[in-house]
């Protein structure tokens, strides 16, 4: 009864000013939200260097004409990236396995509507080809310098693969070349363009200098046992058309990055990318190496470079003496492959696998809170002591570092920004990360390491001197 | 109802709705800008009695598909509505099942351990389970009829009663 009257009431009053403003009390959040989110987002934006959308139609509109020479494994692993950036045309597509990597090459670049000509002989190519702006050299190591070579002097610019070349006289040539051509060339040691390797470089390294002066660096590349690669018999190519391309069968055809004269074994395809880095960072060459190595492990008859291999490079930086230890190791993965920095605050520790990227602070460093706020390094976790790990706490242990991260999130495939510089270079609007140039000098210190294991100058022990 | 709210028993109320609105709100809007999000790396930790279900939602692409697009503008929607106080009572009872799915998927059932990264310590009791009860108090005190859109609609119906 007393409800019935209230609402007669309530209808009387209609619709008054409180009933207005209580109604919108909250609408006001929806603002603070949209300010909020959208700062959020710049903030994010701004690490992770989305690229503008702008560029990317003007580069449409004006696309460079592509070839790749090499649709092997790595050539692969290029195109797939290369689909991903704006303003390329895929003209032509040159490999001597054609009933295998060209035909799959070919197809694939199809499905993308890139109609393009298929060849098995290079120099055919680069003959009738006359409107290409870029080759992609993938083939093995021997090979690059003749493709790469003949292609800037035909006024191309080039990608090419890393290592630059299995001979230094060779690699020489190109970048006299590029020199004398005036045409770029990029040499594909990709964490050089990697976002993560560029903000440690620039922030933490140069910059800031945060982990003070760097006297000790370990890389090492640990990977799995790996079966010889194989062939299905009906693609196996002829061997007279083997011999013309400097392959003695079909098993050093497909394993040729395992011969001398061919490539350089592991010491070269995975070391390569990381005493490179090695140089990039503390900014000088080496000025020693020894190491220890052979084919411990993988049968002597079907290859020749070593499959172990352990190293110590010297190098005289500006800010001191600092050794370098590298390892690669191809039975067991176990830790993967990473490069650490040791310097007197703190450590940095580096992967093209993301989730293993940290920077360590010694205790006694100064704080690095200012870096924190400036955005170069996130705020550590808050570390989980428990009473089991303080118990075993010893006066000899030092205290544990506290872990920070980087800001930066990088999800694109490994070798995209690295091409990506490449075409930037070649449009005139950035310069190239790893010119010729560069990549001479890491090939220099890199094909030095089998040097040394082959010279093998070391102290032996006599079995004698172990004997009381 | 026992007894008419105090003026700040409804305010607070309101303000817990913001909040848990904006919430909601955020976590959608942070999935549908961030390129790439995807909710297959929560579903495949699943872990307890509907493992089995919420990881085989994760392993079809095309279900997978549905389920990111209904997660997102459910969270987007669910978020909206609490924040202006609009439909606040379906909202609340679309959040407890929304929420209630995630406590499902990956419950702090003692002895399970999961590699996502929580930044605290929880048994059986975790922060979905607390935002379900908050969202239900939400249900059964609404505050819209108070401040938000849902006043105007009462009225326009010969309702204010809260």
């Amino acid at each position: 009864m007393d409800k019935e009257i209230k609402k007669e009431e309530r209808r009387k009053r209609g619709f008054t000013r409180r009933d207005f403003l209580q109604g919108l009390a909250t609408f006001p959040v929806l603002g603070a939200f949209a300010w909020a989110a959208g700062s959020a987002n710049r903030k994010r934006r701004k690490t992770t260097g989305t690229s503008a959308s702008s560029t990317s139609e003007e580069d449409n509109k004006n696309e460079l004409n592509v070839a790749l020479v090499g649709a092997g494994a790595q050539g692969s692993v290029l195109l797939n990236s290369c689909l991903l950036i704006p303003g390329l045309r895929f003209k032509a597509v040159c490999d001597i396995w054609t009933g295998y990597n060209l035909k799959r090459a070919a197809g694939m670049l199809k499905k993308y509507n890139q109609d393009v000509n298929s060849y098995e002989d290079f120099g055919e190519m680069l003959e009738k080809e006359k409107d290409l702006d870029v080759v992609i050299v993938a083939t093995p190591d021997f090979c690059h310098a003749r493709h790469t070579i003949a292609s800037l002097e035909a006024g191309i610019n080039v990608y090419c693969e890393k290592e630059m070349s299995n001979n230094l006289e060779e690699a020489r040539k190109m970048v006299l070349a590029s020199q004398r051509t005036g045409k770029l060339l990029q040499i594909g040691h990709q964490r050089r363009s990697n976002p993560v390797y560029r903000h440690i470089y620039e922030k933490l390294i140069k910059e800031t200098g945060i982990i003070g002066r760097i006297t000790a660096i370990n890389g090492q590349w640990n990977r799995s046992f790996q079966p010889d690669l194989g062939w299905p018999a009906k693609y196996e190519i002829p061997a007279d058309k083997l011999k013309k391309y400097g392959f003695d069968s079909m098993h050093q055809f497909r394993n040729w990055r395992w011969f001398k004269g061919l490539g350089g074994g592991p010491i070269v395809d995975l070391g390569s990318h990381q005493i490179d880095i090695y140089s990039w960072f503390t900014g000088v060459n080496p000025s020693s190496v020894l190491a220890s190595g052979g084919i411990d492990f993988y049968d002597r008859s079907t290859r020749d470079w070593y499959d172990t291999i352990m190293s110590v490079f010297e190098y005289n930086a500006d800010s001191g003496i600092l050794r370098a230890f590298y390892q690669t190791i191809n039975t067991n993965n176990s830790q993967g492959y990473f490069e650490n920095f040791m310097g007197e605050y703190g450590t940095i520790t580096i992967s093209e696998s993301a989730n293993r990227v940290g920077i360590y602070r010694e205790p006694s460093s100064p704080a690095w809170d200012e870096w924190v706020n400036k955005g170069y390094v996130t705020s550590p976790l808050i570390p989980q002591v428990t009473e089991a790990s303080e118990a075993v706490l010893d006066v000899r242990e030092s205290v544990p570092q506290e872990k920070y991260g980087i800001p930066v999130n990088f999800t694109d495939p490994y070798h995209k920004p690295h091409l990506e510089n490449f075409f930037n270079a070649v449009r005139g609007r950035e310069k190239l990360n790893c010119p010729g140039e560069t990549g001479f000098e890491t090939a220099v210190a890199v094909l030095k390491v089998n040097d040394a294991v082959e010279k093998g100058i070391t102290l032996k022990f006599n079995p004698e001197e172990f004997k009381v | 109802m026992t007894g008419k709210l105090k003026l700040s028993q409804l305010w607070a109320l309101t303000l817990l709705r913001v909040l848990i609105g904006w919430h909601f709100l955020y976590e959608g809007i942070y999935k549908l800008i961030k390129e790439g999000w995807s909710a297959a790396g929560f579903l495949s930790q699943s872990k307890w009695i509907l493992e089995g279900f919420f990881r085989s939602l994760a392993e079809n692409a095309a279900i997978l598909k549905i389920v990111n697009l209904l997660n997102i503008w459910g969270l987007i929607l669910i978020g909206i509505s609490l924040i202006l106080g609009l439909l606040e009572r379906a909202a609340a009872i679309a959040g407890i099942l929304l929420v209630g799915l995630y406590y499902l998927s990956t419950p702090p059932m003692p002895g399970l351990h999961y590699s996502i990264p929580m930044e605290g310590n929880y048994l059986i009791v975790n922060k979905n389970l607390i935002e379900m009860a908050a969202l239900l108090v939400l249900f059964l005190i609404p505050t819209g009829k108070f401040a938000g859109i849902d006043r105007f609609i009462a009225i326009f119906r010969g309702k204010n009663e809260i």
